[in-house]
């Protein structure tokens, strides 16, 4: 059976078996439609023009996996920012690990979607945000019909969160191969503070399919910044759509880090609802082999004296490929929006590709907006100074790639996470830093 | 040659101008001295017809016309010009192609046809030449680029090529090092004449060791506190703007 | 106090009329509306074809009908109804024209108020002109100057008939039929066009030039343009494009092929002014052109164009860089006002080794129109060294229009240079100040800013054009500057 007929036939069985909360079961049975309708996205789709998901729909994928794996912390530790104090929400082939997991409910909310779908004191929450701006297209509406478990973030008014929050989704493939669909809700209110760690882990050689949805609302005068760490086995593909609305004088970055996987998609799509918004995407792609990374950006600027900065570094090795496709939307009310966007690439390969479609749709005349987009090689003559110097050419091409994706690392405040990256990179490159970024 | 009388502007319903009373007299320069804030550039941008600033009380008149009612190229037309504190960027319109516009433009308004290409050489080459301006320079775009010393001599060579009236130079001397300064301000001695006037608006008196005002007016908040000889911005330079706040 | 402010501009250029906007009485045979297999053979044999070109017709119209309206371009038009154009139509009478002399008066008089006097042209500018009304060429200049050197350039339909061996070897070969459907549907029912051939190592000594006019309501006008430079010859083609003034939209779909053998350049130049329709946005030409130039190797191809008119344009100048060390270029300016929509850019395929590209697009938006970049450079996996420099610039005036980049950069080789930059910006209210301050009014201070915006691309014009394009871009923008 195909994965679509797979997903829709066992629909019935999968609501029945959870509680159905009357609300949420309608938007579910409606995204299951629309899903039905719409299909798989395939090339044939501007949006999907250089990304196909053929290869990893072919799989027979267990939906719903129900043996309880415990995993020990000692074998996994590696995979968590260990080296700090911090909140964890922690899944296990998309069910709660409470034993690997620190939630909180302690002047916040750090805990669960299905909690927060279950209890009644959440029933407003979940009425004003959830599905609210998540678009409807297919993998989000396949998503939103299984939505059930996640992480659920709510962080209320002038909170600082004093720890950052992980959410980390571990797949055991003990039933061979495994699709997930988790889906993230994040509201966080006028001046409040929060810095999230995301990361994606099979544990196994049987393939993975992820089909992620976040939504994220920053209100007033409130910060959120989101790292997402993608260094996942060979054998795992992820699609992560993220939504983020923003209110007024508020600030988001989002830095995406893709190292590993096997198909990578990232829809990043950012809504600014108010004035004086500042909006940061970033990200930093290392890959090799056959894998593919696709980002795919969104700013949507409706409000005006607002401003968007992008800056995505790819460095693609062996017949990886390596796809950008930026949009950054002005409304006619978006007057003096500053949007700037920029995509740098370095092919190591003669067998690498790199797609890039920086967009720019403009509807107001008082703004600053630019894009920029190289494709290049690393600086001969920087590779020959070097080497001249004493430092061989395998570290003095560490060091220029390193230099090369700097300007991302520069702007991540959470110092272990910086050190983590630092490391993965070190790692890929087969080099020994001695120096910290 | 210039009338201002009891003149009141405002940016943004925040008055600037309090009421000024000037008259300048052909073959004068005059400096308007004050400390920053006093109103000095907002002055020079109201005589020019800045839109930027509402005039809302108050007569200018050169040589008995009416200025208020004038856009910023007609108040040019009669002969105003204002040297700008910032000159504005215009790529890909070279300096030559401009000054040809703007000449062309004028002639027009009086009447005349273009002016022929061969004198507009000869008079390009002869400004040039007086404000040590490089041939090179003239093909530049418009101020693109230009250190601030090159778009100030940019300005004065503008002067010099539309021989107006009414000079304002409106801060030229910020930014200059002091043999752009020397060139500049011979520059505009060349140019002076008993038949028209200049005003100077600075904040230090290094320029007017250069240039010899005639008369020195301090603004302060909006008003001309102090008028004298050019003593006066000598004076100043010793006692420093506080001495004038004393005075108020 | 008063000032010429962009509202008072905007206001101007609504009322500001098409400057070519009339209408010639010459008598024309036109053919009946509609279109099937008939029409399509009717036309070949108007023209006297031989069999392989009626097949070669009648294949593209069956492929044609086969095919959907492309609707992925950044432009909302109503679909034209093809059934409802005809097809042909010619100035009558229709005979073989050897000089001037012979040219109908009326039309002569079309082309001085086009601005083209063509005994000034031959005499001052050295160009020789081809013109085409409607559908049909009506007289080419210069002919013998040209023959000397062993230059053709000649109607297409006469190429067909003297020189059937080169226009079958080229015809078709970097446009084929199957192209796109607007170049499935010229290739099924062109009635004419311009052909030229350049032999070896012949540097063509003066410009060529091709004038397109659409006369006749209820036409379509498709023509071909086919262009072959063998190798290491050079030579610069011109081609402007006016219709009148008509409240229905009128259907342009041309496609222009170049060839360039080895070591050689050709420079093509256009300056398109199709009625944009009126301020109201009736009327105006749908212009769905398809050009594209194959390069061999160490040949260079430029596109530059100046785009000010049609309702609808849909335009992608290409360069098939297939040879080692070719060179392609595309400079633009674009000019959409009104409600005008053009969807305009190029693409840039490298698939030779060293190959360079350079692309310099000027997009300037007024009124409630909307101004499209669309490009795509494409570096093979082949194309070692392969080089592209892009600069897209917006430029808008008045907050009811837009400016949209679709920059798309394919790369499949390690050694590419790939730069593509991007801005868009208006008119500063400073800028117009300064210029006021210096005795420029404010409609002068725009052409002078636009000029420099676009100053890039003018400067790669030929002398003759650049003045023309510089007088387009104030009409089209600054209503009575002239």
């Amino acid at each position: 059976m195909e994965l679509k007929e797979k997903l829709v036939a066992s629909y019935v069985a999968f609501e029945s078996g959870i509680d159905i909360h009357t609300d949420i079961h309608e938007i579910r049975t409606n995204a299951l439609r629309h899903f039905e309708k719409l299909g798989f996205p395939s090339k044939k789709l501007e949006a999907w023009k250089y990304t196909s998901l053929n290869s990893v729909l072919k799989q027979d994928y267990s939906l719903f996996p129900d043996n309880e794996i415990a995993i020990e912390l000692a074998d996994v530790k590696k995979y968590f920012i260990h080296d700090i104090d911090t909140y964890k929400i922690v899944f296990i082939d998309g069910k709660y690990s409470s034993f690997l997991s620190e939630t909180t409910h302690d002047g916040m909310d750090v805990c669960l979607l299905s909690a927060a779908f279950r209890k009644p004191k959440y029933k407003v929450i979940i009425e004003n945000y959830f599905n609210k701006i998540a678009k409807q297209d297919n993998l989000t509406s396949l998503n939103t019909a299984f939505a059930s478990e996640g992480a659920f973030i709510h962080i209320p008014k002038n909170v600082e969160v004093e720890k950052p929050i992980q959410i980390i989704n571990f797949t055991t493939g003990a039933e061979n191969a495994t699709m997930l669909q988790p889906r993230n809700l994040i509201v966080v209110e006028q001046n409040a503070h929060v810095q999230i760690i995301e990361r994606h882990q099979s544990l196994t050689s049987n393939s993975v399919l992820t089909n992620a949805v976040a939504e994220i609302y920053v209100d007033r005068h409130a910060t959120v910044d989101y790292y997402k760490i993608q260094n996942d086995s060979i054998h795992a593909s992820l699609v992560d759509n993220v939504f983020i609305e923003q209110q007024s004088n508020s600030v988001c970055s989002v830095h995406t880090f893709s190292f590993g996987g096997n198909i990578t998609r990232n829809n990043l799509n950012f809504y600014q609802k108010g004035e004086h918004i500042d909006s940061i995407l970033k990200g930093i792609t290392i890959i090799e082999g056959k894998q593919h990374v696709d980002h795919n950006t969104l700013v949507h600027h409706i409000a005006p004296n607002c401003e968007s900065h992008q800056d995505y570094k790819g460095i693609y090795n062996e017949r990886s490929t390596g796809v950008f496709n930026g949009k950054v939307l002005v409304n006619k009310e978006a007057q003096k929006t500053n949007a700037y966007q920029k995509n740098n690439n370095i092919l190591m390969s003669n067998r690498a590709t790199i797609n890039a479609k920086p967009q720019l749709e403009i509807f107001a005349d008082d703004v600053k907006c630019s894009h920029g987009c190289t494709i290049g090689q690393l600086d001969s003559d920087a590779l020959f100074y070097m080497q001249q110097r004493g430092i061989p050419k395998k570290e003095a091409r560490a060091l220029l790639m390193y230099a090369f994706a700097n300007t991302v690392l520069e702007s991540v405040k959470i110092p272990e996470v910086k050190k983590r990256i630092t490391k993965i990179i070190a790692n890929k490159l087969a080099v020994n830093m001695g120096f910290d970024l | 040659m210039l009338k201002i009388e009891n003149l009141h502007a405002s940016v943004e319903d925040r008055a600037i101008l309090k009421g000024i009373n000037l008259e300048v007299k052909p073959g004068e320069v005059h400096a308007i001295m004050g400390p920053n804030g006093a109103g000095k550039s907002t002055m020079a941008s109201v005589i020019a017809g800045n839109e930027s600033y509402e005039m809302t009380e108050g007569v200018i008149e050169l040589e008995g016309v009416d200025l208020a009612d004038l856009a910023p190229e007609e108040r040019a037309h009669q002969g105003v010009f204002l040297s700008f504190q910032y000159p504005v960027e215009i790529p890909g319109v070279s300096v030559t192609n401009f000054i040809k516009t703007a000449i062309n433009e004028n002639r027009k308004a009086k009447g005349l046809g273009d002016m022929p290409a061969k004198d507009l050489l000869k008079k390009i080459r002869e400004k040039s030449a007086l404000l040590e301006i490089d041939r090179k320079f003239l093909s530049r775009s418009l101020n693109e680029g230009f250190s601030g010393g090159e778009k100030k001599r940019n300005e004065i060579f503008q002067m010099a090529m539309l021989e107006p009236k009414l000079a304002i130079l409106d801060e030229t001397d910020s930014g200059l090092d002091i043999d752009a300064l020397r060139i500049v301000a011979s520059g505009v001695n060349k140019l002076k004449s008993k038949d028209n006037a200049v005003i100077i608006i600075t904040h230090y008196q290094r320029l007017l060791d250069y240039i010899k005002p005639d008369f020195v007016h301090v603004l302060y908040d909006g008003k001309i506190v102090k008028s004298g000889d050019a003593s006066l911005a000598l004076e100043l330079e010793e006692k420093g703007y506080d001495w004038i706040k004393e005075l108020v | 106090m008063s000032k010429y402010t962009e509202d008072d501009l905007r206001e101007e250029l609504k009322t500001k009329e098409y400057e070519y906007g009339f209408y010639t009485d010459i008598e024309s045979e036109t053919f009946k509306k509609g279109l099937n297999e008939d029409v399509v053979r009717a036309i070949s044999k108007k023209k006297n074809e031989p069999q392989w070109m009626t097949d070669w017709r009648l294949e593209a119209f069956r492929v044609w009908e086969q095919m959907e309206e492309p609707n992925w371009a950044n432009v909302t038009y109503k679909k034209p109804n093809f059934q409802e154009i005809a097809y042909y139509s010619a100035p009558k009478p229709k005979k073989k024209l050897d000089s001037l002399d012979e040219v109908d008066p009326d039309l002569l008089e079309t082309f001085k108020k086009l601005g083209i006097s063509l005994e000034e042209q031959k005499r001052l500018a050295n160009v020789a002109v081809d013109i085409v009304v409607d559908s049909v060429s009506v007289a080419t200049t210069f002919k013998k100057t040209l023959g000397e050197k062993g230059i053709i350039f000649m109607p297409i339909s006469e190429a067909i008939q003297e020189h059937p061996e080169l226009v079958r070897k080229h015809l078709g070969t970097v446009v084929p039929t199957t192209d796109n459907f607007y170049a499935a549907l010229n290739s099924a029912v062109f009635s004419d066009g311009s052909f030229c051939y350049i032999p070896k190592g012949v540097r063509c000594p003066m410009e060529l030039s091709t004038y397109f006019r659409i006369n006749e309501g209820g036409t379509g006008q498709f023509e071909r343009t086919l262009v072959v430079a063998d190798k290491g010859s050079y030579v610069s083609y011109l081609e402007g494009c006016t219709a009148p003034a008509r409240d229905e939209n009128q259907l342009h779909a041309a496609v222009v092929e170049l060839i360039a053998l080895d070591d050689a350049e050709i420079k093509y130049s256009t300056v398109q002014n199709w009625y944009p329709g009126d301020a109201e946005g009736s009327g105006g030409v749908f212009n769905f052109v398809t050009k594209r130039a194959l390069c061999e190797t160490n040949a260079k191809v430029s596109w530059t164009q100046v785009e000010t008119g049609s309702a609808i344009t849909w335009k992608y100048p290409s360069c098939i860089l297939k040879g080692n060390n070719s060179v392609g270029e595309f400079y633009s300016i674009a000019v959409t006002n009104n409600y005008q929509q053009a969807d305009t850019g190029t693409k840039m395929i490298h698939l030779g080794k060293n190959t360079k590209s350079t692309i310099i697009s000027k997009g300037i938006s007024a009124g409630k129109s909307q101004n499209s970049y669309r490009g795509l450079v494409h570096i093979g996996a082949r194309a070692e060294n392969a080089r592209n420099f892009s600069q897209c610039d917006s430029l808008l005036m008045g907050n009811e229009c837009g400016a949209h980049t679709f920059p798309y950069i394919e790369t499949k080789n390690s050694s590419a240079q790939i730069e593509h930059e991007a801005t868009t910006s208006k008119i500063g209210e400073e800028q117009l100040f300064y210029c006021n301050q210096r005795g420029i009014d404010t409609e002068k201070a725009i052409a002078l800013i636009v000029n420099g915006f676009s100053k890039e691309v003018l400067n790669k014009l030929p002398m003759e054009f650049a003045v023309e394009a510089q007088k387009l871009l104030e009409i089209s923008l600054e209503g009575s500057v002239g």
